[in-house]
């Protein structure tokens, strides 16, 4: 795959999409202001109303979904990478949960989701990658995705039911939870995003910089010490990455599922397995699938909204069919 | 010349040592056939000449430095290796493949040079798998898909090539082509080191031959100097005849039948 | 199927004189360590029902508890036992049995510990359809009609969409996993939409509790288990072949197609039902015929063992959702959920490439 091929299949495809759909995410909405009054703001005009929905409402949040479709993407592209298993996904392996988890167990403690959010959303996601990927690994059934799989679901499972008990023992904690927990970029504002800017920056570098060894370990982790890389340390400067990357963007929408999965799926399918062609398609087509499902959740239920991490998994799951109708699920 | 060496090298997977103490010298310039049967820990020592296991004890030396010490991208611009039966992610193309080989010459600031373009031409080349450089490896045959593996090595511009088991799998006719290559290699002045399971092809293409039993070397020199009847059944317990290959003159080895086992 | 084989002429009798673990008792082949696990759980069942009965925000002597339930005691034991825990105790005992079944069947048929109604998707699936019912036409038997629909709705697409390996290998597990998110996210959707006094009657549906229990989907579940339990145990010979390779199992007679379709009907039928009842209860089909697996030792297939220690997981479930942080109640999901998640981790990791049962 040449520099050129990558430009031409990968590149300018999954950047016209991005393109389309952002201006779809500005144009339209659940709300009275149509297409027509929401791009004549875009031009410069339009009324007051249009230019009030366009500019406070549907300009932070379309910020808010790219950056968290960055996030997710990015994430999904390393974790299967590092495990080896096009299954492997934020969502599915229970990272999501994890942080989401830590996020309620702070509110419980009486904190609050805007000041400590990021933090302790990182440290979630970290905690519970950390506890389903080491296990796996450990106990030798790294090896069979489906397994991994399963454990993550099993995980997701656990901390939903903890997370309800809690819940239920507290009607405060409840109250600020609630809106949050089924993900969604809706209401954010930008000051959402400067909250997790940090960790969604520095999760973005750590990915550029074990990207070169990650594509290396394809290859075997035999073949990637020939080449001068050391395994062990790749997959956990990864693996914090996407801790950085989940913890932002769980932070930011709550969680989101299968996001992780569709956008590596798709990005492979334009321009195959290496991992830095991947990542880069990725940031273009992570924000173009959550903000595509944005924008469906705003239309479908008309004149209400609907939850983003609804459409995600609608989208997600026949994707999650096809990798393992797969006549063998690809190795990576 | 890049000389390897082990000293005193002791190396085990999880408690149970598999080499222990081991002194060898391997031949620069040379092809060295490490031989033996099952489980005697070729590839175990294989996988110590290239640091992917760390040496319970003792070291091994590369040009007198202890390969232990070196950083670990130093070393991979002087030993390539090709592991035992190598995978590689569906989709990627040879040439792909091949540019892996740069990577130790390579940095975060210092991406792809035109040094390292000629490089993966020159490896396609030597492995005679120009006309594959498109091809995903996934759609290759066997003795293909192991000639892009080992032009990966080749890319790669290392004075030590080590290779595990290169010909398993293959048809004659693969086998023939691997070695040959693998002859080239050291024609060039490399000094590799490969692991083979068949007497015959080992002696064919080695210069030097190590046999090893249960870690400890039994017998190490010229094919012609060390392969016996006697080596053969303490290799392997089986009677044989040892004759000159009617156009080499390098040793064939004729199984008889299973050795009458006196202890 | 645990005490006995299916009846057999004495003319023909098994080739070997008995296998291991097993004796000959006239004609029946008893296995003599599963005969003892259902009796041993039998006692275990009694007791748990007699502590259901007995605990609550009155307390009662069990040994009375158990009276009132024969009409003997106080006014104040008969109304408290007879009317408000009775009726929840049968509730929690008959989604208990049907789950162990399920589960036990399920396990069999795909040769993986890991498949159970919910890792299918059926739970997920009858839950939405009940929902679906609740918020739209409130009728009384409307929601386990749905339900039972939606299991079945649920099998035949992952069956479906998981290809020509049909109920064997990862696919089944994995497409069920995605159908379960689908029709997860077409509950939240529907409970999203629906007002939030409407929302609020589908939540039980949602959690597993059987604190809302009706009459009649009780009623139908206890039909249904009085066909389904005999069924199958009358399977018990297939069930233990179709633990074998599909070549092995034809060898054996098997005729594996109709085998398959009367095992899945039956374990469609019980999750659906039992879903019907009290909301998608997870982790007791994943644990119970595992329990049972262990009790009974390697052989026979554990029918009714896995439904007995199903109900005696789902009523331990309900005692201590009910009581560990009374007055407040913890639905019995996810009190089952909070144990078993840890559990089905462990059994994940543990166990290094068997997930056959």
């Amino acid at each position: 795959m040449t520099f050129r091929t990558v430009v031409f299949r990968g590149l300018l495809p999954a950047g016209a999409v991005l393109a389309l759909v952002v201006v779809a995410s500005l144009a339209v909405g659940a709300g009275p202001v149509g297409p027509a009054r929401a791009l004549s703001v875009l031009v410069g005009g339009g009324d007051a109303e249009a230019r009030f929905t366009v500019t406070r409402l549907r300009v932070p949040r379309t910020v808010v979904a790219i950056a968290v479709g960055i996030a997710l993407g990015i994430a999904g592209a390393l974790l299967q990478s590092v495990s080896r298993n096009p299954l492997a996904e934020p969502g599915l392996l229970g990272l999501s949960a994890g942080a989401a988890f830590a996020v309620v167990l702070v509110i419980a403690a009486g904190g609050s989701v805007a000041t400590v959010g990021p933090h302790v959303a990182v440290i979630g996601a970290a905690v519970a990658g950390l506890l389903v990927l080491a296990a796996a690994r450990m106990r030798g059934t790294g090896d069979d995705p489906v397994r991994l799989v399963l454990a993550g679901a099993a995980l997701s499972g656990l901390l939903g039911a903890t997370t309800s008990v809690l819940l239920l023992l507290d009607q405060r904690t409840a109250d600020e939870v609630r809106f949050w927990t089924v993900g969604a970029v809706a209401g954010r504002d930008l000051s959402t995003l400067a909250g997790v800017a940090p960790a969604l920056l520095l999760g973005l570098l750590l990915a550029v910089v074990a990207s070169r060894a990650l594509a290396a370990l394809a290859l075997g982790d035999d073949v990637a010490i020939g080449l001068g890389h050391r395994p062990r340390r790749v997959r956990a400067i990864a693996m914090l990455a996407v801790a950085f990357l989940v913890g932002a963007a769980t932070a930011a929408a709550g969680p989101l599922a299968f996001v992780g999965l569709v956008v590596p799926f798709a990005a492979r399918a334009l321009v195959g397995p290496d991992i830095r062609h991947t990542l880069g398609i990725c940031t273009l087509l992570g924000p173009a699938v959550v903000l595509l499902a944005d924008v469906v959740s705003r239309l479908v239920a008309r004149p209400y909204e609907m939850s983003l991490g609804v459409v995600t998994a609608l989208i997600g799951a026949p994707v999650l069919v096809l990798v393992v109708r797969a006549s063998r699920l690809p190795s990576l | 010349m890049t000389v390897l060496q082990t000293r005193s090298l002791t190396l085990a997977h999880a408690r149970t040592p598999v080499i222990d103490g081991l002194d060898l010298d391997l031949p620069a310039g040379q092809v060295t056939v490490i031989i033996g049967p099952n489980g005697c820990g070729k590839s175990t020592l294989l996988s110590g000449l290239a640091r992917v296991l760390a040496p319970r004890g003792g070291s091994v030396l590369l040009d007198g430095c202890a390969l232990a010490t070196m950083p670990t991208r130093e070393v991979a611009r002087r030993v390539g290796l090709l592991p035992q039966s190598a995978v590689a992610p569906d989709g990627l193309t040879v040439r792909d493949l091949v540019r892996y080989g740069r990577h130790p010459h390579q940095g975060l600031l210092r991406q792809w040079s035109r040094a390292d373009a000629e490089a993966v031409d020159a490896a396609l080349a030597a492995a005679g798998v120009e006309d594959l450089a498109e091809r995903p490896l996934d759609t290759l045959s066997g003795g293909q898909r192991q000639r892009a593996w080992i032009a990966m090595v080749v890319a790669q511009d290392t004075p030590v090539v080590l290779l595990d088991e290169p010909t398993s799998a293959l048809d004659l006719g693969h086998q023939i082509e691997v070695l040959d290559l693998v002859r080239s290699l050291a024609a060039r002045g490399r000094t590799v080191v490969l692991v083979l399971h068949d007497l015959s092809s080992a002696c064919r293409v080695a210069d030097h031959l190590v046999a090893l039993v249960d870690g400890q070397v039994v017998a190490a020199g010229a094919p012609g100097a060390v392969v016996n009847p006697g080596l053969v059944r303490r290799l392997y317990g089986v009677e044989s005849v040892v004759v000159p290959d009617p156009t080499h003159g390098t040793p064939v080895v004729c199984p008889v039948g299973l050795a009458a086992r006196t202890g | 199927m645990t005490a006995t084989l299916p009846r057999r002429p004495a003319a023909r009798p098994p080739a070997v004189a008995a296998p291991p673990g097993h004796s000959m008792l006239g004609p029946v082949l008893v296995h003599r360590r599963g005969l003892v696990t259902v009796v041993g759980l039998l006692v275990v069942l009694g007791a748990v029902v007699a502590i259901s009965l007995a605990v609550g925000s009155v307390r009662i002597d069990p040994l009375r508890a158990v009276g009132a339930v024969f009409g003997t005691g106080t006014p104040r034991d008969l109304l408290v036992v007879g009317q408000l825990r009775l009726p929840r105790v049968e509730a929690g005992l008959a989604v208990g049995i049907a789950l162990g079944l399920s589960g036990c069947l399920m396990q069999t048929l795909a040769r993986n510990r890991l498949a159970t109604p919910e890792t299918t998707g059926l739970n997920n699936g009858a839950t939405a359809f009940a929902v679906a019912s609740v918020v739209s036409v409130p009728m009384s038997l409307a929601p386990p009609a749905m339900a039972l629909t939606g299991a079945a709705t649920a099998a035949a697409l992952t069956l479906g969409l998981s290809g020509g390996a049909g109920p064997r290998g990862y696919r089944f597990l994995v497409v069920g996993l995605g159908l379960g998110a689908v029709f997860g996210a077409v509950t939240n959707l529907l409970l999203a939409r629906a007002d939030i006094d409407t929302a609020n009657a589908a939540m039980p549906w949602t959690v597993g509790t059987l604190n809302t229990t009706t009459g009649p989907a009780v009623r139908l579940l206890e039909l249904g288990l009085l066909v389904g339990l005999p069924t199958a145990m009358l399977l018990g010979r297939w069930l233990r072949a179709l633990r074998f390779p599909d070549a092995v199992a034809t060898g054996l007679g098997v005729p594996l197609g109709r085998a398959r379709i009367a095992v899945l009907l039956t374990s469609v039928g019980a999750a659906g039902l039992s879903v019907a009842v009290a909301g998608p209860l997870g982790m007791v089909a994943l644990a119970a015929p595992e329990a049972a697996r262990r009790l009974t030792g390697p052989g026979p297939v554990p029918v009714v063992a896995s439904a007995l220690t199903g109900a005696v997981f789902t009523l331990l479930a309900d005692l201590v959702g009910r009581t560990a942080f009374a007055p407040l109640e913890i639905p019995a999901g996810l009190v089952t959920a909070v144990v078993g998640g840890p559990y089905l981790l462990w059994l994940l990791l543990t166990t290094r490439t068997r997930t056959t049962p």
